[in-house]
């Protein structure tokens, strides 16, 4: 490999960064050839996407270089960038990147000597580890069977307590508050559950309060129901349009999400919480009959609904209870190289087929037209190919960093079985650690889109 | 008929993965799928149907149409046509029936399809019979059977000794002829039996539910994704787009590709202009399902379903084909 050199993509602010390297230049410092800058308004412009592009279109490092942070020209724009591309290099590292690849650091306008050091020191990291195989034509082999075994369940630990649950008293809770919401006009729809001809529990919308005898709760309810309020509760421009809606605990999470990023106002929701004893494994389907709880129920520390207007069930049967964290999964990951991950993910995301599901399902994901669908193939193709597929699931993945609830419907919509959820769960693990943040416990906005504290 | 023994039926899978493409059901993580297979000890036996239909076999996701070069002042066109012959073993009825239904389009209408003529003419089908019928299987409803033989070049039956082998075609008979097999003797098993009742479809006079409400109360709850039509063994409507591979000071490289698109998500009819005239989710739905049983007859003599069920088991929200035709056989709501 003695002519290898690799590429590296350096995004420079234009106020500091651009030029430190004109510094550089002018005292006759040297800095690699490798280096290919591109020139960016400030490092905060620096999206996740720009990054991801690189490496898809064959660079073998890509590195941010903004101005220290105080000195930033629009006083926070570096903020961004502190927050988001480390979260981003932890992504890119869970799926198999090397570390060394992806570098954010600080140079001001005169500090040429520090950017000559930056940028060789950064060529020379990522000259040691060799070419990248990041795209599919780069890589040596098409075999995509993992020769490991990787944990996708968690050993369990503490079990969360049985909450008794009278069902059908609750169910007919459910239709008594519906009916009233729609005979009293405060409503124009309920969405709720109900079970189809087939015996399946599938979700419902109830206009007339003749109807509400189809709505059921039951341990199948397992729908995330907030993923319709974007149809039913948006404005449009015209008058804003009053829902009810059924939601679990972890529902209720990600209508704190929807409410936090000013979909819609509170007051057009009339949210029916239920006290919720989890939900079955298979629910949703036909195999919805087995006696275990979801994976997501298991370590689920909540059994009432964070926000309500009427709570169906009794909070006084909800014990104070600790759940163990999943966190041990991602544990099982630490031993793993850079190459080892890079291949099960391959091979998770060679299933893939691009049908949407996981998106479409997400109650979070809700971005109209979606960046990934564009008819300009602007940040990805539209091939249903490996390369495509990745780029698709990580942007998506980074997009809901500190906004998915973990309510799992990408995980249960599925049909290849891919464990989408454990990206999610990586990117939420690094937010809470760095942040404390944790999503759906309030409406404050996800701390990728704020600036740094005072005390930072 | 013949019969060909476990041990046999093995050894020839052995054989022909060594000369050409074998693919067949296979356990790929949790999730049975048709995909190529290295030898017969990678084939899944004990399964229903596989999760995605055969068609990507002749009807791939992504392909290459074109490579386009240009250089100063020159373009210069490379035709991509699929190469090779391959095996799809282990085929399901419902799976042939969904080829000859995409026969009906790529092949039988001018202008043909010759990326898809190409894969067809170099494929050769061994149907296998199913043993049982899921729960959301209705081929019996559409004239078909889980022991229908149609379409296939090779079907193998289980029996007692190993499995009844019937060759309908010359192709099939080529692919057995160093096979010396004993004749079969005895009786086929019956076929299953469904387990849910579906009217045929054929009987519905589907134009006049055009302005049914069950297609808004229906549509209410799908979610606009396009596993439906990605699952199914018929939807073939695809995108086609000139995609750049490099861009270089001299040579600016292109790939025409065409890949799987979905008539169910929001964007797909909207033209120039921006108008989509299937803004609404119902408008959508109704088109996908009047396309299987209505215009898709009318255009090419052949229903676009097979009665396999997958999109009823992969639908996130139950949106249940079973469930519609038998509401729509019903009769006319509004």
């Amino acid at each position: 490999m003695g002519t290898y050199e690799p590429k590296i993509i350096a995004f420079l602010c234009t106020w500091c960064s651009y030029t430190g390297a004109d510094s550089a230049g002018t005292a006759r410092l040297k800095s690699p050839w490798n280096v290919r800058a591109i020139r960016v308004p400030c490092s905060g412009r620096v999206s996740p996407e720009l990054v991801l592009r690189a490496f898809d279109q064959g660079a073998d490092g890509v590195i941010v270089l903004g101005c220290h942070i105080g000195e930033c020209h629009y006083e926070t724009g570096n903020h961004r960038a502190a927050k988001r591309i480390p979260i981003l290099k932890s992504l890119l590292e869970f799926v198999g990147l090397e570390p060394d690849r992806l570098r954010l650091d600080w140079v001001s306008a005169s500090e040429g000597e520090r950017f000559a050091n930056i940028v060789t020191q950064f060529t020379e990291d990522v000259r040691a580890l060799g070419p990248i195989h990041w795209k599919e034509e780069d890589r040596e082999s098409s075999d995509l069977s993992p020769t490991f075994d990787i944990s996708l369940r968690s050993n369990g630990g503490e079990q969360p307590p049985e909450i008794p649950m009278d069902w059908e008293k609750a169910t007919q809770e459910i239709r008594d508050t519906a009916r009233t919401l729609l005979a009293n006009q405060e409503v124009d729809c309920v969405i709720g559950y109900e079970v189809g001809p087939r015996g399946w529990t599938r979700p419902a919308f109830v206009h007339n309060p003749d109807d509400v005898d189809r709505l059921v709760w039951n341990p199948h309810c397992t729908h995330n129901l907030t993923r319709y309020l974007r149809e039913k509760a948006s404005g449009n421009g015209e008058e804003e349009k009053r829902v009810a809606v059924v939601v679990k605990p972890c529902d209720s999470k990600s209508l704190n999400v929807l409410l936090g990023n000013n979909k819609f106002t509170a007051d057009q929701i009339h949210t029916i919480g239920m006290i919720c004893p989890g939900i079955q494994e298979g629910a949703g389907f036909g195999n919805g009959d087995s006696a275990t709880l979801q994976e997501r129920c298991l370590h689920c520390g909540e059994r009432i609904p964070l926000v309500y207007d009427t709570l169906i069930g009794d909070p006084q049967s909800v014990p104070d209870f600790e759940v163990s964290p999943r966190g041990d999964i991602l544990e099982s990951w630490s031993g793993l190289e850079p190459a080892q991950r890079m291949e099960f993910w391959l091979s998770q995301f060679d299933r893939c087929i691009r049908c949407y599901a996981c998106r479409d399902a997400c109650p979070v994901c809700d971005c109209s037209p979606c960046l990934y669908e564009r008819d300009d193939s602007l940040w990805t193709g539209m091939n249903i190919s490996l390369d495509q597929k990745r780029t698709f699931h990580l942007g998506r993945a980074y997009h809901l960093a500190g906004r998915c609830v973990g309510c799992n419907e990408c995980v249960r919509v599925c049909p290849m079985d891919i464990p989408i959820n454990l990206l999610n769960e990586k990117l939420n693990q690094e937010i809470q650690s760095a942040f404390d943040y944790h999503p759906g416990f309030n409406t404050l906005p996800s701390p990728l889109t704020t600036v740094l504290d005072q005390e930072n | 008929m013949k019969i060909i023994r476990q041990k046999e039926l093995l050894s020839w899978l052995d054989n022909i993965a060594g000369e050409q493409k074998l693919i067949a059901p296979t356990l790929v993580a949790k999730t049975v799928l048709y995909r190529p297979v290295k030898d017969s000890s990678q084939i899944q036996w004990d399964h229903t149907l596989p999760v995605l239909s055969a068609k990507e076999a002749l009807f791939p996701p992504t392909e290459r149409l074109l490579t386009i070069e240009k250089t100063q002042g020159e373009i210069q066109l490379t035709e991509n046509l699929p190469q090779g012959k391959q095996v799809l073993f282990g085929i399901r009825p419902c799976d042939v029936q969904g080829i000859l239904a995409l026969d009906a389009l790529f092949l039988d209408t001018e202008p043909q399809d010759d990326y898809y003529a190409q894969r067809r003419k170099d494929t050769t089908l061994v149907g296998m019979a199913c043993e049982e019928m899921k729960e959301t299987c209705f081929c019996t409803s559409l004239g078909s059977s889980p022991h229908d033989a149609t379409g296939m070049d090779i079907m193998l039956t289980k029996v007692a000794s190993g499995y009844a082998v019937k060759v309908l075609t010359d192709k099939g008979a080529d692919l057995l002829q160093d096979l010396e097999l004993d004749p079969f003797e005895g009786e086929l098993p019956d076929p299953p039996q469904p387990i849910q009742n579906v009217p045929n479809p054929e009987s519905i006079p589907w134009a006049e539910h055009f302005e049914d409400v069950f297609w808004e109360e229906t549509a209410e709850r799908c979610l606009s994704c396009r596993m439906c039509a990605y699952v199914c063994p018929v939807c073939r409507c695809f995108d086609v787009r000139d995609e750049l591979l490099a861009d270089q000071e001299h040579l600016k490289k292109f790939e025409r590709i065409r890949a799987w698109d979905s008539c169910m998500r929001e964007d797909y009819r909207t033209i120039a202009g921006g108008h989509n005239p299937r803004e609404e989710k119902k408008a959508r739905l109704r088109n996908r399902i009047l396309c299987k049983f209505l215009y898709y007859p009318e255009q090419y003599g052949v229903m676009a379903c097979t009665g396999c069920g997958r999109c009823i088991d992969a639908c996130p929200v139950n949106i249940d084909l079973a469930e519609i035709i038998s509401t729509m056989a019903q009769g006319e709501r509004v």
